[in-house]
């Protein structure tokens, strides 16, 4: 299929700005009257604040006024609120003190006087989980289902439980979670190689580069809010709610945002500070926040800790996984162990699965989504494991991989329901091939201190969604007006898929404008833009909006010029019959005549079914030329999956436990390439955070007093340019899907799971099929292990190594 | 935890003459602080874990940069940039284990601004001592990391007395190995005193890492020739190859001849508070060829009488690894 | 070693001298607030030479040239991703040489010349040659690092103008990317420098 857009490369119009520093995040803007709000945080792992005293930092010249916990509505418990005098972890906002200027808010917080009682804490969720273990709260340490829907309850393991997990066997244990499908038992018996292992992945923080800032003010009774989400429309109806406002009285601006990586799904909680406490004092506020605060309160993956046994078939077939995991689900209990345990049926598609877990709370920041939460450090974990079962059936590593590699007939997760489509064993051929594997690995390993080792990985991500809306505009200029609400998050994607619509209505770039960045201009609801959905979600609803435009001039034509809309198309700037081109409309024209016919036209009208926000966007723009909007309906049956395989060749250097990525080739399986730059920003983009999961990145906890150690860049650690390949290759099957009017889905998650997985596999495959059963794997653990210390007998735990 | 990132209220003075900065420095005293790169200033201020009254900016004076050639060998200004020092020929020419450490520090902008007196003064790197907790570094009576139950991984196998944080600066086990001394002036007239001397353990004063007592400035670090063209080794390992501090560093010089090595020096880095002299591989090495068969010789001499705490004992390993290295490369 | 023959003769420079309300510069509402500021903070008003202009800003002897360039002179390109030397973002050019604009006082740039992002396009608009490449490559992704990359590039081309994608590696190394566009970047540097076509 040959487009004119899809597949090709542009400049999103974002770029320049970019590069000239015109471009605007939240921290960017200024307000007349403008003042700057800071954060008192939590000292203590958990506690009560009690008697704030606040008078002495009120009275200081130049502080304009304060915010506390008493000043925003109650917030759910357990849960993540925007300030809290219940206090489960170091860092939580207490209050916060806007002045008229950075230096006095900060010179404020010193004055601020509390008594705060303490509580017992807990940083790891074995510690929690052991009978007799403290609870993160009074009431309990996880969610179950109680007599009230999901209450807190506390969970508790025997001594004897806990150990054996630790050991790597299966514990007699309590779960909060389970699934399981086919016959497990069975599944072990035909198999003739059984892998089991206990393994730990380590929480992180996100990090993104833009601090989560924010600015808020108050005019006519409505809220500006600048801020900083992946998503532009996912943010109204959740932050107008936060802030008890009707939809139509926020405006949201976000016209970049610094990269979210799953933090900035929805509007976050500290976000209803920036616009409290503008209202309460009555002048525009900011709140910057500070790196250290990022990690306090940007979010962070969850860690697992947790047991595989593995049963493969003589054939090479994976009969049977059975897997427990424990989440670290931090202060706010999110933990991603059933994705984990999904992504295994995907990847390897076991005849029997079973999973069981728990997501425990824990004195530590809160969690949520994190680039691939769940399936990424589940893969990394994962190779290794297969390897080693590869490696006692005597069978090549792609070869089993590819065996078991799922595709169109495939079922996959907990509920074994089928995809749209899946073309694994391509992009593992094709993946092999660049990387030139078989030479890789029967290339000499040893030399010196230094030894080479050759790993595949795979990732899988859920990567499509339906139901939101599209909006297209043709102005009476015959401009046409691509309206998103897609946010500007790093991936281009809001660009990428309004090209859809251009697609559709056959019209050059040059005639497109897109319209974003504030909700004031009338854009349709939109996914949150996690987990890799945009493409294939968002595609879709420029289509069916564009769809709708075409409609519309066909019809307005027809009634102009006779005949029925079927005999009539479109070339880009002109509607005409296709019988007699010469007998047309600009598209320019149709606008015009749309306007004045108004109704569905204009915009006047609109279809019932599509979202409050979107309606809103429609009488906003309505009069002002063709409206085209409409619900993503089309047929969407499975799930869309987003598949990405890896392979990488390391340097390790026995001496120093440091290793060289000297080889790294990916290759997407993600239907239809829509964007080929944006695409290998994804998997390159992608390859970084997996080099980081599965080298450097983690949470350290000091268990003696629930103190975070790594709350700033350097001690947390993201990869720089000298800690990953000097080039990076990558690829796409690019076949389409058929569920997806353009055959695309997106590849954001697996793009990185892949990575991780990959090194994983490599650093086993250098140390003689080590594992190492860890992420992340750091040169104290390879030298250790190498000094025959092996990690793995000591108790593994997520936030203390 | 209240989490600042904007400097309080302080004063900030900007001489241009030595002389003034010593007075200031004198006149100040510890409520004074001196400011070369201020790399390692601006977090204690931000964080407000450490109040001074004022700064203390030695940048303007120019008397105290650059990199010049004695008749016994070569002396840098203490406000030489790190680049500076990576770059300069003279160095890199014949102490090029300078220049190969002070490549090595953080990152290319730090080094940029960053100066010699400035990495060799900075404070210990202990999480927790930077989150201003009351350990016994910061004037409390307990230490943090060195517990059963710390997160330890990065501070000493040696030479714990109360406190177990390391020696932080890249180019300081290169300055110990050059044998170089360090020129310190004060309103009542100058010393000097020998790098292995500067550098000073909490056995000796928990609450300062060198000799330099409130009022004086280092003004510059002078390398004799002793070790010119000599055969050096520098490595430092870290977690990421930009920002990170050290996990152990080493910095060797050895003087050949006849195939054999006269006499080197093994210094150590991140190892324990001070850079560490491994005087026993030193000893052993002598009269050797470099080569394989020495380099296993030395086995774990490098690491001998080594205390590791809970979580680092693979610097042991590190060290004796990065000793061999040395021989070997 | 020489005498910088910029410095004054002025003994030394004590930064606690007061200046008046009249004094004041910089954006309106900055006026408004400066005007009601506490004793305690005591600003100064200086003249830097930012972007080829020079600029009289009322600093505090604290202020680090970050705080000036985004929230005195409106310069919102330079971008604070930690604020600690930890990332890069806030990268600005001194006297052509690389800097954390957050880990520097704005009163240590008194005679030097500042170049940001915003400084760099010519008069007429054109993007700089560093720009024009990275838009060529679609070197950012999010963006928030970008300003330092390009102005990290900027410093290597000019005393380097043919590195290599090693030596451009080294030279960028201290700007973290966290979206992780680095092989982009260096695709940029490499057609900058002309030698990707
Ligand atoms: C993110 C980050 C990463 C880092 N990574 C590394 C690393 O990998 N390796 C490394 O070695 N360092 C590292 N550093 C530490 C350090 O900041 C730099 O190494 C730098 O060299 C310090 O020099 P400076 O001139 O900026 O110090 P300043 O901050 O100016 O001074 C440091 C201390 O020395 C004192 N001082 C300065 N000059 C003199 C003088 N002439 N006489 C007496 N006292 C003086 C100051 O009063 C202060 O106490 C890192 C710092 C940061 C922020
Ligand atoms: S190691 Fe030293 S600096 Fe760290 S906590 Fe202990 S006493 Fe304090
Ligand atoms: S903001 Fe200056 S280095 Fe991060
Ligand atoms: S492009 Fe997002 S941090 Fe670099």
């Amino acid at each position: 299929m040959s487009y004119m857009h899809i597949g090709k490369d542009f400049t999103p119009p974002c770029a320049q700005g970019k590069i000239t520093g015109a471009a605007r995040y939240a921290e960017d803007f200024r307000r007349e009257g403008m003042v700057f709000a800071r954060l008192l945080t939590s000292p203590v792992p958990s506690g009560m604040v009690r008697d704030i005293d606040v008078s002495e930092a009120l009275r200081m010249d130049g502080v304009v006024g304060i915010l506390t916990a008493e000043d925003l509505p109650a917030a759910p418990r357990p849960g993540v609120p925007a300030l809290s005098n219940e206090l489960t972890y170091v860092g939580q906002p207490i209050l916060a003190i806007a002045a008229i200027s950075e230096q006095i808010a900060e010179n404020a917080l010193e004055r601020v006087r509390m008594n705060i009682e303490r509580r017992p804490f807990v940083v790891d969720p074995l510690d929690s989980l052991v009978e007799g273990g403290p609870n993160a709260y009074p009431e309990g340490n996880v969610m179950m289902r109680g007599e009230n829907g999901m209450e807190l309850r506390s969970l508790k393991w025997t001594r004897q439980a806990v150990e054996d997990f630790r050991a790597g066997r299966e514990p007699a244990a309590e779960f909060t979670t389970e699934w399981s499908y086919g016959d497990l038992e069975a599944g072990f018996a035909e198999s003739t190689v059984i892998v089991e292992e206990p393994f730990v992945t380590a929480g992180y923080p996100h990090h993104s580069l833009e601090p989560r800032t924010c600015m808020a003010y108050w005019e006519n009774g409505r809220c500006y809010f600048h801020g900083s989400l992946q998503s532009q429309s996912a943010a109204n109806a959740p932050l107008s709610r936060m802030l008890g406002i009707e939809l139509d009285q926020l405006v949201f601006i976000n016209e970049t945002t610094g990269g979210g990586f799953g933090s900035r799904i929805g509007p976050y909680p500290f976000m209803s500070i920036a616009g409290y406490l503008s209202r309460k004092v009555n002048r525009p506020v900011q709140v910057r926040i500070t790196r250290e605060e990022e990690f306090f309160i940007g979010s962070a993956r969850s860690g697992m800790q947790g047991w595989i046994k593995v049963g493969v078939k003589p054939d090479g077939k994976v009969a049977a996984v059975d897997v427990i995991i424990v989440n670290d689900g931090g202060s706010s209990g999110s933990g991603s162990g059933s994705s984990s345990a999904g992504a295994i049926s995907v990847s390897y598609q076991p005849t029997a699965m079973r999973f069981r877990g728990a997501s425990v709370f824990t004195n530590t920041t809160p969690r949520g989504a994190q680039r691939g939460p769940g399936q990424n450090e589940m893969h990394a974990i994962l190779a290794p494991v297969m390897d080693k079962a590869a490696r006692q059936l005597g069978m090549d590593r792609v070869e089993f991989r590819r065996i078991n590699a799922p595709d169109h007939n495939s079922l996959v997760e907990a509920n074994q329901g089928p995809v749209t489509s899946a073309y694994m064993r391509e992009a593992i051929d094709m993946g092999a091939q660049m990387f030139d594997w078989q030479a890789k690995i029967n290339q000499p390993r040893r030399n010196g201190s230094k030894v080479i080792g050759i790993g595949v990985g795979e990732g899988y991500h859920a990567a499509g969604n339906n139901g939101f809306d599209g909006i297209v505009r043709i102005g009476p200029d015959g401009k046409v007006y691509l309206h998103t609400g897609v946010g500007n998050l790093g991936t281009y994607s809001y660009a990428a898929t309004v090209r859809a619509a251009a697609e559709v209505l056959q019209c050059s770039w040059e005639n497109c404008e897109i319209v974003r960045g504030n909700s004031d201009l009338g854009l349709p609801h939109s996914s949150g833009q996690g987990g890799s959905n945009t493409i294939f979600t968002h595609t879709r609803t420029n289509y069916v909006a564009a769809m709708d435009a075409v409609a519309k001039m066909k019809e307005i034509a027809a009634a102009e010029l006779g005949g029925s809309p079927d005999d009539f198309s479109i070339d880009g700037t002109r509607v005409f019959k296709t019988a007699t081109p010469a007998e047309g409309l600009t598209y320019a024209e149709a606008a015009q005549r749309a306007i004045a016919l108004g109704g569905k036209f204009s915009g006047a009208e609109y279809p019932e079914d599509i979202n409050d926000l979107t309606k809103l966007a429609v009488q906003k723009i309505a009069g002002t030329g063709l409206v085209g909007v409409a619900k993503d309906n089309l047929e969407k049956n499975g799930t869309a999956p987003g598949l990405a395989i890896a392979f990488a060749e390391v340097e390790l250097d026995l001496d120093t436990g440091k290793y060289e990525i000297r080889d790294y080739t990916a290759v997407a399986e993600c239907g239809t390439v829509v964007h080929p730059k944006g695409l290998s920003h994804g998997m390159n983009g992608g390859g970084v955070w997996g080099f980081g999961m599965a080298g450097f990145e983690r949470h350290v906890y000091d268990p003696q007093n629930g103190l975070p150690a790594n709350v700033g860049l350097y001690q947390s650690k993201p990869p720089t340019f000298l800690d990953v390949p000097r080039a990076m290759h990558t690829a796409a099957v690019n076949l389409p899907d058929p569920q997806s009017p353009f055959g695309a889905r997106g590849i954001g998650e697996p793009a990185m799971g892949c990575a991780a997985a990959a090194i994983m596999s490599a650093l086993t495959d250098a140390l003689d099929g080590h594992l190492f059963n860890r992420t992340p794997v750091t040169p104290d653990m390879i030298i250790e292990h190498v000094a025959q210390n092996t990690y793995n007998n000591k108790s593994l735990k997520i936030n203390t190594f | 935890m209240p989490s600042h990132d904007v400097m309080p209220d302080i004063e900030l003075y900007q001489p241009v003459q030595v002389e003034d900065a010593l007075d200031l420095a004198s006149r100040l005293a510890e409520r004074g602080w001196l400011l070369g790169g201020g790399q390692d200033t601006y977090g204690w201020l931000k964080d407000r874990n450490k109040s001074p009254e004022a700064m203390i900016d030695l940048n303007g004076i120019e008397a105290l940069r650059g990199i010049r050639e004695t008749a016994s060998g070569l002396e840098i200004g203490a406000l030489t940039t790190l680049t500076e020092v990576a770059t300069n020929p003279l160095i890199q020419a014949s102490y090029s284990l300078l220049s190969d450490a002070a490549v090595k520090v953080a990152s290319p902008q730090i080094r940029n601004v960053g100066t010699v007196g400035g990495n060799l003064v900075q404070d210990v790197r202990c999480w927790y001592y930077r989150r201003g907790l009351s350990c016994y570094r910061a004037g409390g009576n307990l230490c943090y990391a060195d517990t059963p139950q710390g997160m330890n991984r990065e501070h000493a196998i040696f030479g714990a007395s109360r406190c177990v944080a390391v020696t932080p600066s890249d180019t300081a086990p290169a300055l110990v190995a050059l044998d170089a001394s360090m020129v310190i002036r004060s309103t009542s007239g100058e010393r000097v005193v020998p790098a292995a001397d500067f550098f000073v353990g909490p056995n000796v004063d928990i609450r300062h890492t060198t000799v330099l007592q409130p009022g004086e400035i280092l003004t510059a670090v002078r390398i004799p020739n002793t070790w010119a063209n000599a055969t050096f080794y520098f490595e430092k390992v870290a977690d990421r190859n930009v920002w990170d501090f050290a996990l152990v560093s080493i910095a060797v010089a050895m003087r050949e001849s006849g195939g054999v090595i006269q006499d080197s020096r093994f210094v150590a880095g991140a190892v324990q508070c001070t850079p560490r002299r491994l005087e026993a591989v030193e000893a052993a090495v002598r009269g050797k060829a470099r080569g394989e068969a020495t380099a296993m010789s030395i086995g774990t001499l490098a690491s001998n009488g080594a205390e590791p705490l809970t979580h680092n004992g693979f610097k042991m390993h590190l060290v004796d690894n990065l000793a061999k290295r040395a021989l070997l490369a | 070693m020489s005498v910088n023959p910029r410095l004054t003769r002025r003994r030394f420079i004590k930064g606690v001298i007061y200046s008046g309300a009249a004094a004041m510069s910089g954006a309106g509402v900055y006026l408004a607030n400066a005007q009601s500021r506490p004793a305690a903070a005591v600003e100064r008003l200086i003249s830097i030479n930012v972007n080829g202009r020079t600029r009289r800003v009322d600093v505090l002897p604290q202020e680090t040239l970050a705080h000036t360039l985004r929230y005195k002179l409106e310069l919102t390109g330079t971008k604070l991703g930690c604020n600690r030397g930890e990332c890069g973002a806030c990268t600005v050019l001194v006297d052509d040489v690389t800097h954390y604009a957050c880990s520097m006082l704005t009163h240590s740039v008194k005679q030097r010349s500042v170049t940001t992002i915003e400084g760099l396009q010519s008069a007429d608009g054109q993007l700089h040659v560093v720009q024009q490449a990275f838009l060529d490559e679609l070197g950012p992704q999010c963006g928030f690092c970008t300003p330092g990359q390009v102005l990290a590039t900027v410093a290597l081309l000019k005393s380097n103008p043919r590195p290599t994608r090693d030596q451009a590696r080294d030279a960028l190394a201290g700007n973290l990317c966290r979206c992780g566009a680095y092989d982009h970047y260096l695709n940029g540097v490499m057609r900058a420098s002309g030698q990707l076509s």
